[in-house]
């Protein structure tokens, strides 16, 4: 299979920036006016009922869905340094300039702040909390707490995407190792707060939509979730980067092959955690457990969740698990294509039933606000391409990752 | 003890470069050198130590023959088990086991499908480990019915009584999953032996020796079309066992986590479980290997770079066990069910308070200490803080079992469960049998996977171009000489074909 190997000795100065004429490089244009428009039209399109809970409801399920993404980002760019990777080196600042769109993201939740009353208003509702069993949680349920929190894993992502960024991208000039000494040595502590700011992000976003319920291993479902997500995301930029000619030579499909099989392995994954969590409320049938799935089995959402079965699993074990597809650009390109639709499909799962009780129902504001979001991300992401080298020219790892080959079968 | 060289390049691993990646061998040996340190201790004369050692293993063996046996003669009446504690060591220990045994999966499937690189100096002796330790485990389930005769009700087998274990239990799943286990980790082990054990048939001096490690290597000749088989076999194994890394915790989990039980039934058990039990198995091999690298001379080749790296995955499956254990508390007070929050509290403060926080120091804040890259590149820190992780593992599984048992819904039918001498005895006397299959391993059966070490070194590379390690002067010229002959001719370059081959 030699001849699929495009060996890439040196990087060229060419290798490093982005053509002015790439789609990659016109991002922040396009990308912006899409995602004003986009949720400009998500506001408009809105129903007004309820005080436009279709408006708010469809913005926080875009923005957890691309925020997975950028969290995703930042666990894989602190894993490197965690495990010393070399074969990831030249893909690695693709992943720092996604995990660099946390500003975006908390504009939106500072729009999101405001109609925080209607999309949480399970517990923030006046008088919630004459519920027994929600006031017994109001220690943790109450709004000051909620936003303070909410400060601090923002507080924490922005700090850590631009901790690992900033320090990689200064090696390019300096060619300093003891960047990497540095980087090596917090990425552990950051791995730390990762786990935690995400698992209670996803605790306080999506798991208190529903107050009374509750499940211990809700934070590493979205994790499992969010990892899928950035490697599909990942792949498809550089197929299409590869495609329009950027980093042609630099980013092989060894790097390829390697994040395709890590996309299939975090797609089981996820599938084994949510399995874990269903099995054992299913098996138990506790109602105040249960109340949560049985939403979900009824009115159009039963269909739904048996698409997530099929299509989180089934569907992409069979399809990734052999070695061609993930060599191959195209077939790699649809595999993440449809992980990344499903991905949504898994949140948008996750985050409306709650208020959408009487059934399924997709509205123009749905797609709109996915729209606007990803519109905004995609903004972030391009501006943060044109910032810096699209590799990491002068990390002492380059060489490996360069020369890097799947030669254990 | 490091020659000077050797010692030269683990300051160079302990600096860990940045600008190159030091050598997992230290002293740039030959592929001879390799085999003759692995292969001296199964083949010069059975040491006196050996010989204490095995002594001893077989004496607390023979205690747990004693303790079976007055078992079997009298009932599980001679357990401390009581009215809501009808469940406590028994079950403590098998899982106790089954865990230890998943740090050997974890080495040879999902390192290696990680490129792991240093995984081949442990993988051997992790895998023996595994198998041993899942034979301890077994004993458990199979004694703890009682009624030993019977034991085969476990198994859905047809009878005439029309009788059949109930397939929507978890009990049963334990049954399918942990005999899977065992097997595919014998299969894998044993796969993995075949090339070293070839060696062995080759280099073997007596006509017996030929015959048994003969017959056990299978025909293996080294030729490439071998070792392409080989390393595709080995590719599909690991495939097949690292969602095994998984299952088996998971269902064990599942005998709790499915009950409805406050302190059981949690949805975070499965991957919680699963990461205790690679964190108790890799404090297992630590503590194995911390000695055995001592006893054996080999320290070049299970270097304190492997010890580090094992000290890092026990802080990082340590810590994930300390996120359950905090989640599990948050959650419980978060769901607003008094029981659920009735019984962690009791965990904590109740009559097991002691227990628990045994668990939780052990567990989560020793292994924190491996933070501090003197304690982790230190084998006397990573020997005593794996003892305490060990113990740690055997008190989570006791905590989580007695203390959502002993408090049950009926305060009148609370007690407090106590284990008798037998208790004690048959957890005793595991570590007898462990111990006993460990020193056999050690005296018959290469300690390290000859040809997978090998395969790391830097001649092995088939872009290797500096210049082939001299021999070292070897004790046993004639030795020398077969080894030179029918094991370097052969095996290496062979291996270098298959690699290049297969991608």
């Amino acid at each position: 299979m030699s001849e699929s190997h495009s060996h890439a000795r040196e990087l060229t100065p060419g290798d490093l920036r982005l053509p002015e004429s790439s789609l990659f490089a016109r991002l922040p244009a396009i990308g912006g006016v899409i995602g004003l428009v986009g949720l400009g039209a998500a506001f408009g399109l809105s129903s007004a009922d309820h005080h436009r809970i279709d408006f708010w409801m469809s913005l926080l399920t875009a923005f957890m869905y691309f925020l997975s993404i950028a969290l995703g980002a930042m666990f894989f760019v602190a894993l490197q340094h965690l495990t010393r990777a070399g074969w990831s080196v030249v893909i690695r600042r693709l992943a720092e300039n996604m995990s660099m769109s946390f500003p975006v993201f908390l504009a939106l939740f500072v729009v999101i702040t405001l109609g925080s009353g209607h999309i949480w208003h399970h517990w923030m509702a006046e008088g919630a909390m004459n519920d027994p069993v929600l006031k017994a949680k109001e220690a943790y349920l109450n709004k000051p707490f909620f936003f303070i929190r909410a400060a601090c894993y923002f507080a924490f992502w922005l700090w850590a995407s631009w901790f690992m960024t900033k320090r990689s991208a200064s090696q390019d000039e300096s060619g300093d190792v003891s960047h990497t000494r540095v980087l090596q040595k917090w990425s552990g502590p950051i791995v730390v707060g990762y786990g935690l700011t995400q698992t209670f992000a996803a605790f306080d976003w999506l798991m208190s939509l529903d107050p009374h319920w509750f499940s211990t291993i809700f934070g590493v479902y979205y994790f499992s979730g969010s990892v899928v997500a950035f490697l599909a995301f990942m792949n498809l930029v550089i197929i299409i980067m590869r495609k329009g000619g950027i980093l042609g030579h630099v980013v092989t499909t060894e790097h390829q092959h390697d994040t395709g099989k890590l996309m299939f392995g975090f797609t089981v994954f996820w599938t084994y955690i949510a399995f874990s969590q269903f099995f054992l409320i299913w098996y138990a049938n506790l109602p105040e457990e249960t109340i949560w799935f049985d939403h979900r089995m009824h009115g159009g959402w039963d269909k739904v969740s048996i698409a997530l079965a099929i299509g989180h699993f089934v569907v992409p074990f069979l399809f990734l698990l052999p070695r061609p597809v993930k060599r191959n650009d195209f077939l790699l390109g649809l595999g993440s294509f449809w992980l990344l639709v499903i991905h949504f499909v898994d949140i948008y799962w996750l985050a409306m039933p709650p208020h959408y009780v009487d059934g399924l129902k997709i509205t123009a504001s749905n797609v709109a606000a996915f729209v606007g979001v990803g519109g905004l991300f995609l903004a972030a992401f391009g501006w943060n391409l044109r910032q810096r080298n699209l590799v990491p020219a002068k990390d002492p790892r380059l060489a490996e990752s360069l020369h890097f080959q799947n030669n254990w079968g | 003890m490091l020659t000077k060289n050797q010692a030269q390049e683990q300051q160079l691993q302990l600096s860990d470069p940045i600008d190159r990646r030091a050598p997992l061998i230290l002293g740039n040996p030959s592929f001879n050198k390799i085999t003759e340190d692995i292969c001296r201790p199964i083949e010069g004369k059975t040491h006196v130590v050996w010989w204490l050692y095995f002594f001893m293993a077989a004496s607390i063996l023979s205690i747990l023959g004693g303790a079976l046996g007055h078992l079997i003669y009298n009932g599980t009446g001679i357990w401390g088990l009581n009215n809501p504690v009808g469940w406590a060591w028994d079950i403590t220990n098998f899982v106790f086991w089954i865990g230890i045994g998943h740090a050997g999966t974890l080495i040879s499937a999902i390192l290696f499908l990680f490129r792991q690189k240093w995984r081949t100096s442990i993988n051997r002796a992790a895998e023996a480990m595994t198998i041993f330790a899942v034979m301890c485990a077994l004993i458990f389930p199979g004694v703890h019915v009682g009624r030993i005769w019977v034991a085969y009700y476990m198994l859905p087998l047809p009878n005439q009584m029309s009788m059949w274990p109930n397939f929507r239990s978890p009990l049963l799943w334990d049954v399918f999953a942990v005999n899977i286990y065992g097997t595919v980790s014998v299969i894998f082990w044993y796969m993995g032996l075949i090339p070293d054990l070839a060696t062995i048939r080759d280099r073997a001096k007596g006509k017996i020796r030929q015959i048994i490690y003969g017959f056990l290597s299978v025909g293996w000749t080294g030729s490439a079309r071998h070792w392409m088989n080989y390393e595709k076999a080995t590719l599909i194994l690991a495939g097949l066992s690292t969602p095994l890394v998984l299952s088996v915790h998971t269902i064990v989990s599942f005998d709790f986590a499915t009950s409805v039980l406050p302190g059981w039934h949690t949805t975070i058990f499965p991957p919680y479980f699963v990461a205790g039990a690679v964190f108790s198995g890799f404090a297992m091999v630590a503590t194995l290997l911390i000695v055995v690298r001592k006893a054996y001379d080999i320290e070049h080749i299970i270097t304190i770079r492997h010890l580090e790296n094992m000290a890092k995955i026990m802080t990082v499956t340590g810590s994930m066990v300390g996120y359950a254990y905090c989640l599990e508390f948050f959650i419980a007070w978060y769901s607003g069910n008094p029981y659920e929050i009735f019984i962690f509290k009791n965990r904590a403060f109740g009559p097991y308070w002691w227990a628990y926080w045994t668990m939780f120091t052990c567990n989560v804040v020793s292994p924190q200490l491996f933070w501090f890259k003197a304690l982790r590149t230190s084998p006397v820190a990573i020997f005593i803080i794996s003892i305490f992780v060990n113990i740690g593992m055997w008190f989570e599984r006791f905590v989580i079992i007695a203390t959502s048992l002993h408090r049950d819904f009926l305060p009148s039918s609370w007690f407090y469960f106590s284990p008798t001498i037998w208790d004690i005895l048959t957890f005793a006397g595991s570590f007898g049998l462990f111990f006993t299959m460990f020193a056999l391993f050690l005296r018959f059966v290469p300690m390290v996977a000859i040809a997978e070490v090998k395969s790391v070194l830097p001649q092995a590379d088939p872009h290797f171009e500096g210049e082939m390690p001299k021999d070292d002067p070897s004790p046993a010229p004639a030795r020398k000489a077969v080894a030179e002959s029918e094991e370097e001719g052969d095996l290496m370059p062979a291996t270098a074909v298959a690699r290049q081959g297969a991608h």
